[in-house]
């Protein structure tokens, strides 16, 4: 190529946002069946210290040979040095994760997305509402919330699964129960056994819990996560209850191959749940069809 | 690379030399890529021979996009015991994509902002940057709506030089740096532009509009508007039923842009392949998660959400519309589903119902 033609073809250095960070397993830890916790340390010592994020912000987890997945951090920002994920084993990529061993390497990208509004929550009331799986990325809320905790005016939990076999975190949520800093409500879809009658505070869906909350709605902030299907249904009976649209904000899940807003599958209504999420006021799921 | 369409900025090329100038791209480039003709399409490609490219065509069977982001692409190579990833050489050849029509180069623009925008893909930014875009001008055939959608010419698109057609010779303007440097280096090839080539230029240009037949245009004034309030039209569910869900609009689409992202381990399993390939949101398992569900439940969902991501989902993302109106998805449609006729069924249900 001619030479004042080349000069021309330069190139600016961007940060690439497709390469990770090596991570390691240094705790496992079964919580149900086929959901297990991991705890991951970061190889680098410097990128452990530096590794920040907000509550309900994600993770892009490299499993070695099988590939990348979205997955929310449900350990809290507030206690650096690790990070810790749990992991449903429910697809191909999650049964291989399930093979390796305390010592394997692992990779992530991230943190992505918006996380829960944690600042904008100051001075305020937190009303947790968690469903299944959905405790995880709650999880990370609950501990940065203790660790804050004057902060936040009153803190109440709520956790719905469908039977006690299924209750992650069984012995954190009974060390919560126990504290008179926060207030605890358990739910199991449906009492099967002398188990199940001994730890629920009620039997039925997550919805019912939410009349039995003695907090001022107008002073109140609420995080959701659960199974998409739940969604509707929390969000009619907090509206019921007096809590404001806009004070709720509901953690999605949608499929993602990126993490940052190129693989376009994350698309919900004109909004992408990795960028734009995966965090949103229940004002946008009226507002974006589909989302709920 | 400059946005603007500046008259005082041009040259004139000769048809006569025409040849002569693009043997010069392919002496300077690594490759040259221009429309050759294939069976009964036109297609761009890799030139060999100058004298193989087509002039005079519609549209390409796929828009220019393949020859920038990939349908098949590697992101990296990492060690499977290790996760180190590989060092990547500079990959990307500098090439030049000639005869690129205003719709397509605004389709490029998108995606430059789409890849460009907020976390840049430096791979993206490479290739990109390695291609000059020589546009050329056009005329609409029955499919073509660009005139609707804003990109029936080169104006607000990134490109080095766009050529007219004015007759026996072309108009070139030059749109950037690397454009002005090319016609520099072609010295002896260009001509200065006359009072007459300039009126030419100014004729060539308004006869455009009048080429298209304005009944079969789409109406896209409060185009997302109309999207969102029938959002629950029939007209979705009866036109998704001749759907087959083949994903031909968006492989021919020059915006679209999602993928999906597999690791490949190689057959001694030492090293594994990061693989980016082009997907389709009309594909059943688009957004399917892990457990089963889809969060677009059927073909009627995944058919309208192609609409409202042109309509909907661009203008909030990146100002305008996803659509550049090249015709491509419903003129290559083997169910003869056209996105024109979409719209019109959509704006007349309205009309029944609301009266708006």
């Amino acid at each position: 190529m001619n030479k004042q033609l080349e000069k021309l073809f330069r190139l600016p250095t961007v940060e690439d946002p497709y390469q990770y960070k090596k991570v390691r397993i240094v705790d496992i830890e079964d919580l149900a069946p086929d959901h297990r916790m991991f705890t991951l340390k970061f190889t680098d010592e410097r990128v452990s210290q530096n590794f920040d994020f907000v509550p309900g912000q994600f993770i892009m987890l490299t499993i070695p040979k099988a590939g990348e997945i979205p997955l929310s951090i449900c350990s809290s920002p507030t206690r650096k040095g690790t990070i810790q994920i749990t992991v449903r084993r429910t697809g191909r990529k999650t049964k291989y994760l399930y093979t390796l061993k305390e010592g394997d390497l692992l990779a992530v990208r991230g943190p992505y997305g918006n996380g829960f509004p944690m600042d904008l929550m100051k001075g305020n009331n937190v009303l947790i509402i968690a469903g299944g799986l959905g405790l995880a990325p709650l999880r990370s809320v609950i501990w940065y919330v203790l660790d804050k905790r004057e902060d936040y005016k009153e803190v109440y939990l709520l956790y719905g699964t469908r039977n006690y076999r299924l209750v992650l975190y069984k012995e954190e949520l009974e060390r919560l129960r126990k504290r008179s800093d926060i207030k605890t409500l358990f739910a199991l879809d449906r009492f099967e056994s002398e188990e199940d009658r001994a730890w629920a505070d009620y039997e039925g869906y997550l919805p019912g819990l939410i009349s039995k909350v003695d907090l001022d709605p107008e002073k109140t902030y609420v995080t959701v996560c659960g199974p998409p299907i739940a969604y509707k249904f929390i969000g009619a009976e907090l509206i019921k209850n007096g809590y404001h649209e806009s004070k709720i904000f509901v953690s999605l899940e949608r499929k993602m191959e990126c993490g940052i807003g190129k693989c376009g599958h994350c698309q919900v209504g004109y909004k992408l749940t990795c960028v734009d999420g995966p965090v949103f006021p229940l004002w946008d799921t009226k507002n974006l069809p589909n989302m709920i | 690379m400059s946005t603007l369409f500046k008259l005082e900025k041009a040259k004139i090329l000769s048809k006569s030399r025409i040849f002569d100038f693009l043997n010069l791209l392919k002496e300077n480039f690594d490759s040259l890529i221009a429309p050759v003709r294939k069976g009964k399409y036109t297609v761009f490609s890799e030139i060999e021979n100058v004298e193989d490219i087509v002039f005079e065509y519609t549209r390409t069977l796929l828009p220019p996009k393949k020859f920038i982001l990939k349908y098949r692409r590697e992101r990296f190579t990492y060690d499977a015991q290790t996760l180190e990833i590989e060092k990547q050489e500079n990959l990307s050849k500098k090439q030049v994509i000639f005869g690129v029509h205003p719709c397509d180069l605004h389709g490029l623009t998108i995606l430059d902002q789409i890849h460009l925008g907020e976390f840049p893909d430096p791979r993206y930014l490479e290739v990109r940057r390695n291609t000059v875009l020589i546009g050329l001008s056009c005329e609409p055939d029955e499919w073509c709506y660009c005139i609707s959608t804003g990109t029936a010419f080169p104006d607000g698109a990134n490109w080095d030089l766009f050529l007219t057609d004015i007759g026996d010779k072309y108009f070139v303007s030059i749109g950037s740096d690397k454009g002005d440097e090319l016609v520099h280096l072609s010295d002896g090839l260009f001509e200065e532009v006359t009072e007459e080539d300039l009126n030419k230029f100014k004729e060539e240009t308004a006869k455009k509009k009048h080429l298209f037949d304005y009944e079969r245009l789409p109406d896209l004034e409060r185009i997302s508007q109309v999207i969102e309030l029938e959002y629950e039209s029939e007209v979705w569910k009866k036109e998704a039923e001749r759907c087959l869900s083949c994903g031909t609009c968006t492989n021919t689409c020059p915006t679209c842009f999602c993928y999906t992202s597999v690791d490949i381990p190689s057959l001694d399993g030492k090293k594994v392949q990061r693989v980016e390939f082009i997907t389709s949101c009309q594909y059943p398992y688009y957004s399917r998660v892990a457990g089963g569900h889809e969060f677009l439940e059927d073909r009627t969902a995944r058919f309208r959400h192609r609409y409202y991501h042109k309509f909907v989902g661009y203008p909030y993302q990146i100002g305008k519309f996803g659509c550049v109106g090249c015709g491509r998805c419903s003129a290559f449609c083997p169910a003869n589903i056209s996105m024109v006729k979409t719209l019109k069924k959509l704006r007349e249900g309205k009309k029944e119902k609301t009266n708006v």
